[in-house]
């Protein structure tokens, strides 16, 4: 709350001092002094340039580390032929199988009825995710963007209940008349 | 040393303050070009800071239109603040002229 004030008291003074400057005559160098200096020495050059370098550095490794923990491993989804509806994906359950692994991505199988419930973790970040029909026939990939896409509404949450919080994600699979076309109270199945 | 200082102090104090409410966007704020534009401000006063270790009449000039421009943000901000300190302060004292004037 301090921030604000403290950033007009620093402006102030900055548009005082700079204006001083800016309207007084340039005085020799003789004439310098500690209020209004000329150039800077050698060695306070160095000492300011070192203490930058230091902290852009520490400004990018910062960064690199925050952008590595935003990244999450990528989920395959495999739904049944045809489904149209409601996906949910339960995460923490116990008792449910962990989500298996293949080429480095999550493979979530959901079920005929549309959902799934693992005891894996929950994953944040950005991750490039794939979505696929299965069939006995095979798997061929669904369209996840652009106007024809068949992925609509995808969110993660949080509920609460008698049996402790539940995680899941959720997203609808359909047209995007059919997604629009969800009555408000049907949108979502929330665990 | 010391117009770097000022500079660079006032740069990184009104850049962060005005970085944080920028940011506030992503989470729906409507997008305001005074904050913009006084983001940019903080960034010449950065850059006056260092050009103040070599030409420090030069970085003056650069440091006070980069104060401008960070003031089109908080001058009119300011003057809210106190047009709203002073609007509540008419509005007690005419309450308590009232409660004085009344019989109770």
């Amino acid at each position: 709350m301090i921030l604000p004030y403290f950033a007009i008291v620093v402006l102030l003074l900055a548009t005082a001092y700079s204006a001083i400057v800016s309207f007084r005559q340039a005085p020799k160098s003789a004439e310098a002094n500690w209020a209004f200096p000329s150039a800077a020495g050698q060695r306070s050059r160095i000492t300011i340039g070192f203490a930058t370098l230091l902290v852009v550095l520490a400004f990018v490794a910062w960064f690199g580390l925050s952008v590595r923990h935003t990244i999450r491993r990528s989920s395959r989804f495999l739904i049944p032929d045809r489904y149209r509806g409601w996906v949910k994906v339960e995460f923490e359950v116990q008792g449910a199988p962990p989500l298996p692994l293949e080429g480095g991505q999550y493979v979530l199988t959901i079920g005929p009825d549309g959902s799934l419930k693992t005891s894996s973790l929950e994953q944040y970040g950005w991750a490039d995710d794939s979505y696929f029909f299965y069939s006995p026939a095979g798997v061929h990939q669904i369209p996840d963007a652009g106007p024809r896409s068949l992925i609509w509404g995808k969110i993660n949450g949080e509920a609460a209940n008698s049996t402790g919080k539940r995680k899941y994600e959720e997203f609808f699979v359909g047209t995007q008349e059919e997604f629009k076309a969800q009555p408000n109270g049907e949108k979502g199945t929330h665990p | 040393m010391l117009p770097f200082l000022i500079y660079f102090a006032a740069g990184t104090v009104t850049g962060f303050h005005v970085y944080t409410l920028l940011s506030l966007t992503v989470y729906g704020a409507p997008f305001n070009l005074l904050e913009f534009v006084a983001l940019l401000g903080s960034l010449g006063l950065l850059i006056a800071a260092y050009v103040s270790l070599f030409r420090p009449y030069a970085a003056a000039r650069i440091a006070l239109i980069a104060a401008l421009a960070t003031w089109s943000f908080y001058g009119p901000a300011v003057a809210k603040i106190i047009r709203s300190r002073l609007g509540a302060a008419a509005v007690i004292s005419k309450v308590s002229l009232r409660l004085e004037g009344s019989q109770y």
